[in-house]
């Protein structure tokens, strides 16, 4: 399965007697349903760890990309209009500023490993602690409430993963609870976001920005509100397009396709 | 807070000062502390300008007792304006006010006969004003040139050093924030983020194509041409990121600095250009540096490595670059400098796709700003008052 196609339902499963296993490209499983696969006893494989290097690389680079106004700047450097650089065009620092990382698995580490580089404080939120040790290698914080993370965030990045739980996680009150000068980044999965209740944050100042490698749906409609803000820099989900990572989770994937026909352990199997 | 991260070397110490509050202060050389003893500088010394190894050890004369003055009183400090397209940002020069009095070009040539005197410095701010034989012969009493920014390029040093007059710059306050623009740059080539938000919001994007791929950062290998502060910042952000790093530098870095962010020293330039994914440039322009990458070392490169510069335009012969790009001899460039800046709008490097311009934003934040004009003051003030100077700068 490359990029949630095809889509897996009961026609579809019904007229696959000797289907054994659905591999998916990426980690993301939630366009999948996994009760309905496994009760037709299907097993279910995902690339968790290959993506998590290239994900948190473009985290950061959205965060770098978002508070030093890259892209627009470039827009500045080359347009035709141009005939000087101002000297109060100004973007904010990176460096030493506060993240708040919400989702500490795979990617929310990594993310943190590079962000500590850049002397960022880090806090981050969680469903569980982690050990002292992964803690203070990174020098992250344990927020139990994510309010107190939110509060106390120059960045928020999103990197949990979906699911009813987390459906909606950041709505109208958690924008609220932001600072007005804080960045959201997202690179999870789009309706981790309540869109509706972020565009009118966005138009109204209420946060400062925000940069988004996922959306829902992904493309957005051509005419959606988000397009239109000056304040957000959008990428086409691209967290894992690089060709290094491609090669490795179809190496994955087959590697488990292989183990689910010979009726050996599945790697990466969910469950 | 942003105001003391970058200073935290410098010790912080209170001069026997009434009055004003000082947050210049912060950036007081030890050594004004340490009367009579010898202080040998605890900084990270870069020494891309031949600092002056006697002015860490100079001893001082005794803390100067500092009324509070009128304004008049306080030393002018020329600059070109205030506000306006070009002139210093008005808070900037709030900070400027409260050790001098504040002097605009409009108002010096006004007034030439009663202000000359006056002014014992200088504010270059975003290379403004021009610092010309006239000017210096017009200036009687003037004694520094306080820089703000690291890059000495626009500034005549043997010139000005004719005159007795010191030249000073702000290697501390820029380092993190080029860094990070350097490191911006970086991952927006590799990631082609600029592509990628085009695709995202183009009317005529339906769907967003499976086989749209960059290149990958982590284990990627890093060449970092000039290992000066602001190069060893970068090393030590793109170690994080899993790089392999190799470095070539005028002098090599000591074991312990290189083993703190893994970085490999490469004596020979070209050892680094054929080996690296990504190149960056993190020299100063000084005549040896001009055109230090050109049609040769372009070709050395990997065909799939990119080029970032972070230091000056000339460093890079640009024609080549053009050349090299339209030609797929490297596969892109990302340039926070070129030169002139802005480029000329039919230049060449526009129109290519494979290529990342951002308008000089290097030190382009609101924190950078206030700590350049504050390492500028404090720079200013230790040469009007016979103090260790914290970053002098000396002609070749």
């Amino acid at each position: 399965m490359w990029y949630h196609k095809p889509v897996i339902n009961e026609e579809l499963l019904q007229s696959l007697p000797n289907l054994k296993i659905v591999a998916n490209s990426g980690v993301g499983i939630d366009h999948l349903d996994l009760k309905l696969l496994s009760s037709y006893g299907v097993k279910v494989s995902n690339t968790p760890f290959v993506v998590s290097t290239d994900t948190a690389d473009l985290g950061m680079a959205l965060m770098l990309a978002s508070s030093r106004r890259l892209v627009e700047g470039y827009q500045m450097a080359v347009s035709p209009d141009t005939e000087y650089f101002p000297a109060d065009w100004l973007g904010a620092e990176v460096s030493g500023a506060t993240l708040g990382i919400v989702g500490m698995g795979n990617i929310g580490y990594k993310v943190a490993e590079r962000a500590k580089a850049f002397e960022m404080k880090i806090l981050y939120h969680n469903r569980n602690q982690r050990n002292k040790e992964e803690e203070s290698s990174v020098g992250a914080i344990y927020c139990k409430k994510i309010d107190d993370l939110l509060r106390q965030s120059d960045f928020v990045l999103l990197s949990v993963n979906l699911t009813p739980q987390t459906c909606r996680l950041i709505g109208k009150r958690e924008l609220e609870l932001m600072k007005p000068t804080a960045t959201l980044i997202n690179i999870s999965r789009g309706l981790v976001v309540d869109q509706d209740a972020l565009v009118e944050a966005l138009q109204n100042r209420v946060i400062k920005a925000a940069a988004l490698d996922v959306t829902y749906p992904e493309p957005l409609p051509r005419d959606h509100p988000l397009l239109q803000l000056r304040n957000v820099v959008i990428t086409p989900h691209i967290g894992s397009a690089t060709k290094k990572t491609r090669r490795l989770m179809m190496e994955n994937m087959t590697d488990s396709i292989e183990a689910g026909l010979a009726g050996l352990p599945v790697p990466n199997e969910v469950l | 807070m942003f105001m003391s991260k970058a200073f935290s070397l410098l010790k912080p110490v209170r001069l026997k000062m009434s009055g004003q509050s000082n947050e210049a202060d912060r950036f007081i050389h030890p050594a004004a502390a340490s009367r009579g003893q010898h202080c040998r500088r605890s900084v990270d010394c870069e020494r891309r300008y031949k600092t002056h190894r006697g002015s860490a050890g100079r001893r001082p004369t005794s803390a100067p007792q500092i009324k509070v003055m009128a304004e008049e009183e306080l030393p002018g400090v020329l600059i070109l304006d205030i506000g306006g397209t070009h002139g210093v940002l008005e808070n900037l020069a709030a900070l400027l006010k409260k050790h001098f009095h504040l002097i605009t070009m409009r108002e010096f040539l006004e007034n030439k006969k009663e202000l000359k005197k006056k002014i014992q410095s200088v504010f270059v701010f975003e290379c403004r004003p021009t610092i010309d034989r006239e000017l210096l012969e017009s200036l009687p009493n003037l004694k520094v040139i306080g820089n703000s920014g690291v890059g000495v390029d626009h500034l005549d040093l043997k010139m000005i050093s004719k005159f007795g007059v010191k030249v000073t710059n702000t290697p501390r306050a820029v380092a993190d924030p080029t860094a990070d623009i350097g490191m911006a740059l970086m991952l927006a080539s590799a990631r082609r983020l600029v592509e990628g938000c085009q695709i995202a919001v183009s009317p005529e994007t339906k769907h967003f194509a499976v086989d749209w791929l960059g290149v990958e950062l982590t284990g990627a290998t890093l060449g970092i041409i000039g290992m000066g502060s602001i190069g060893y910042k970068v090393a030590r952000r793109a170690t994080a990121f899993d790089m392999r790093i190799l470095y070539h530098n005028r002098n090599r870095r000591r074991k312990e600095e290189e083993e703190a962010v893994g970085a490999h020293y490469c004596e020979k330039m070209e050892d680094l250009l054929q080996q690296s994914d990504f190149v960056m440039l993190v020299v100063n322009l000084t005549p040896e540096t001009h055109k230090l990458i050109g049609k040769k070392e372009l070709e050395l490169m990997k065909p799939t490595a990119t080029l970032i510069n972070i230091s000056r335009g000339a460093v890079i012969d640009q024609d080549a670059l053009v050349e090299a790009l339209q030609n797929k001899v490297i596969r892109a460039a990302a340039l926070d400098v070129t030169y002139p800046e802005p480029l000329p709008r039919d230049h060449p490097l526009l129109k290519l796709n494979n290529i990342i311009i951002t308008p000089h934003i290097g030190t382009a934040t609101v924190q950078a700003l206030h700590m350049m004009a504050e390492e500028a003051i404090a720079n200013m003030l230790a040469v009007l008052n016979g103090q260790p100077i914290p970053s002098e700068v000396f002609p070749k």
